[in-house]
């Protein structure tokens, strides 16, 4: 090849970079957009939270609403005379399933989203704060962290969700939302630890890189290169973790109240409804696990993809 | 290395003293002991009563060292300066001696109680991590050497939903599918009711030589099998969510592998593709999941505290809910401490078995 055909190949290509440069996170859209189980994922997601924002109007039933001739219905029974179909049977109150897991969704989600945004919140101001004073503080913080991820979780989250309960005074704040307050609050205490190594670990490891000293050296302003350099670079890990969070704690809050240590009825949940179904006659058994259990499979799978496609849409170099 | 090991054994120490802190606060701001269901299952259960009770347990006195001033029969005796409750366990715990049962089996030793139930959760544990591994490795390895097949699609697919199936979910299911619908399995359990034996019971006589439980000669073959029907689901269960956690490192390790220098070397020297992928590739892929095996080490002990519940498994996980829900705060904090303790052991000795593994690891 010679030097003239380089020449005009450099000349041909000059008319695309006059087009709108794509900034980082148009890039990362772009590949997750061709990520085929993330855009599985994105669609999945947003029918579910679709269909619990508006479980007023499609749900046929209210999530309390009885219907004591027709208990344990099987899937597609018939409802009483002029009222819509069951679609998923109704449980051992005759009440109808399919608009149950709609309501439950609409508990599960925001617990869940409550959760993954508060944990960013405090994970994010504690590795910040260790990393950005260092010293004492620092020790402190990952110390801290330490312990919290050596404690055992799952027997802790039983015995703090059971504890709390027990504070008469929170009973008489919270009311009936006491049960979703714990389970929040606890939640968040056992989860903030990997977005803080997270948030510390990019701190530390952004302050001493070459081009932020170079663009400190070219006169940038220290709330610039906050905002330009090193949000922006530990954002990334800190959304996929989040978003993989997101699904844990789904999980996590229906195991809870699956064991009778979380959001207690008549709140329906997932969890709580197959906690329900754990107390149905065996011959019921499949008909009432088989579609709350599922509505947490496809959600946490669903964010899963997303997920997957986010870590590699948001950072090349880390290759699965 | 020496060094990296005492320097890490240290801060272990000081990282378990502050978890026992920590527990032991939890465990204790709580209102209310454990006999405070007494007084609603029980009318005729006085203050006193209980009162009584919370002393027999040293529950009275204070939880850190600080002043102690008892009431006896209501009238009020001199303070006097008490060691506090958490002194006195962690003094017992650094002999071993987790205390006694507060409420579950009253006065029974902690550690009794764990023996009695350890032998059940090693089990299910033990065949389902092992079944998993067994498994995933090759499924792993197949589907990295394969990459962008349709095994390795199936694979990759199937590993995603092991891991966003609960096992609470998959275990009901199994539990409607195998055990009511087609029968072939136990709904939960260890032994069939009425049974004077089960699996664990004989195992051990078969590896005391019969020293242990003589009653069962003769018939250790039919409760091991028994017990295997009984173990079946709930391994199947435990074993497919572990699997895909294995198959996804296993996976990610091996394409690491096999995109470095030296396979290509090995290639290019004309070796034949079997002798890459299984001595070049898979030995190198196999260090990062030596990690991970050390990881398993807490699980053993502590058991899966959902799926022994759903299938009526007496391990240590059904013993942690059991004891959470009697309030018997002296069995979890054995158990809480014995746990931290293998979590931290099992963190170290990946460390060091990666460093022993791999050359290329040195600690400083």
């Amino acid at each position: 090849m010679s030097a003239t055909s380089i020449t005009t190949e450099a000349l041909k290509l000059e008319p695309v970079a006059t087009e709108k440069p794509i900034g980082q996170w148009g890039l990362a859209w772009r590949r997750l957009r061709r990520h085929k189980l993330a855009m599985i994922g994105l669609v999945m997601l947003a029918l579910i939270v679709f269909g619990s924002l508006t479980a007023e109007w499609i749900a046929p039933y209210g999530f309390e609403t009885q219907d004591l001739d027709r208990t344990y219905a099987p899937l597609f029974a018939p409802g009483a005379p002029g009222r819509p179909m069951h679609l998923l049977g109704t449980d051992s109150l005759g009440r109808d399933v399919a608009s149950r897991l709609l309501y439950a969704g609409r508990i599960s989600l925001s617990v869940a989203l409550t959760v993954t945004v508060l944990t960013i919140i405090t994970g994010t101001l504690i590795g910040a704060v260790s990393g950005a004073f260092g010293g004492w503080v620092d020790m402190v913080g990952m110390r801290l962290t330490d312990v919290m991820l050596t404690l055992p979780q799952l027997p802790l989250l039983l015995i703090m969700s059971s504890s709390l309960r027990q504070f008469a005074q929170l009973q008489k704040f919270l009311g009936s939302n006491l049960s979703v307050a714990i389970i929040i609050f606890v939640l968040v205490v056992f989860g903030w630890m990997t977005v803080a190594r997270l948030v510390r670990g990019s701190v530390l490891s952004l302050r001493g890189l070459d081009y932020i000293a170079a663009s400190r050296a070219l006169g940038a302003s220290e709330s610039r290169i906050i905002l330009q350099h090193l949000v922006p670079n530990s954002l990334a890990p800190i959304i996929v973790a989040a978003t993989l969070g997101f699904g844990d704690v789904i999980i996590q809050e229906s195991a809870l109240s699956f064991l009778g240590f979380g959001i207690m009825p008549p709140v329906p949940t997932w969890g709580n409804m197959l906690n329900a179904a754990r107390g149905a006659p065996l011959e019921y058994l499949f008909t009432q696990t088989l579609s709350p259990g599922f509505c947490i499979f496809i959600t946490v799978l669903a964010v899963n993809f997303i997920g997957d496609g986010l870590r590699d849409a948001l950072d090349p170099r880390l290759k699965l | 290395m020496t060094n990296f090991i005492i320097r890490r054994l240290i801060q272990s120490f000081v990282l378990l003293f502050f978890i026992s802190i920590l527990i032991y606060v939890i465990l204790n701001i709580v209102p209310g002991g454990p006999f405070d269901q007494l007084r609603f299952s029980n009318p005729r259960v006085t203050q006193t009563h209980i009162d009584r009770l919370n002393a027999m347990l040293d529950l009275d006195k204070p939880l850190f060292p600080g002043q102690y001033c008892p009431m006896v029969n209501g009238v009020q005796q001199p303070c006097r300066f008490d060691q506090g409750r958490y002194v006195r366990w962690l003094v017992k715990v650094f002999r071993f001696d987790f205390g006694d049962s507060w409420t579950m089996q009253v006065g029974t030793p902690v550690l009794t109680l764990i023996w009695r139930r350890l032998g059940y959760t090693v089990l299910l544990m033990g065949l389902s991590t092992v079944l998993a591994i067994l498994l995933a490795v090759p499924i792993g390895i197949y589907s990295a050497v394969k990459q962008y097949s349709i095994a390795d699609y199936v694979a990759t697919t199937l590993a995603f939903f092991g891991q966003s199936m609960p096992t609470f979910w998959t275990g009901l299911m199994a539990i409607s599918i195998f055990a009511v619908a087609l029968g072939w399995l136990p709904t939960g359990g260890v032994r069939e009711s009425g049974a004077e034996g089960d699996i664990i019971e004989a195992l051990m006589r078969v590896l005391t030589f019969g020293r242990l439980y003589p009653e069962l000669a003769g018939q250790e073959g039919k409760f091991i099998l028994d017990g295997l029907r009984h173990v079946a689901l709930p391994v199947l269960v435990l074993t497919y969510f572990n699997m895909a956690a294995w198959v996804r490192y296993t996976r990610s390790s091996m394409l690491e592998v096999l995109r470095q220098d030296y396979m290509r070397t090995a290639r290019a020297k004309g070796l034949r593709e079997r002798v890459v992928i299984l001595k070049h590739g898979l030995r190198n892929a196999l260090i990062p999941l030596i990690t991970y095996l050390a990881l398993i080490l807490p699980g053993l002990f502590a058991g899966a505290i959902i799926t022994e519940s759903i299938f009526s498994w007496p391990g240590m996980g059904r013993m942690q809910i059991d004891a959470i829900t009697n309030v018997d705060w002296a069995v979890v904090q054995g158990l809480l401490v014995i746990q931290a303790l293998l979590i931290i052991f099992s963190n170290l000795l990946a460390d060091v078995l990666y460093a022993v593994v791999d050359p290329r690891i040195q600690y400083s």
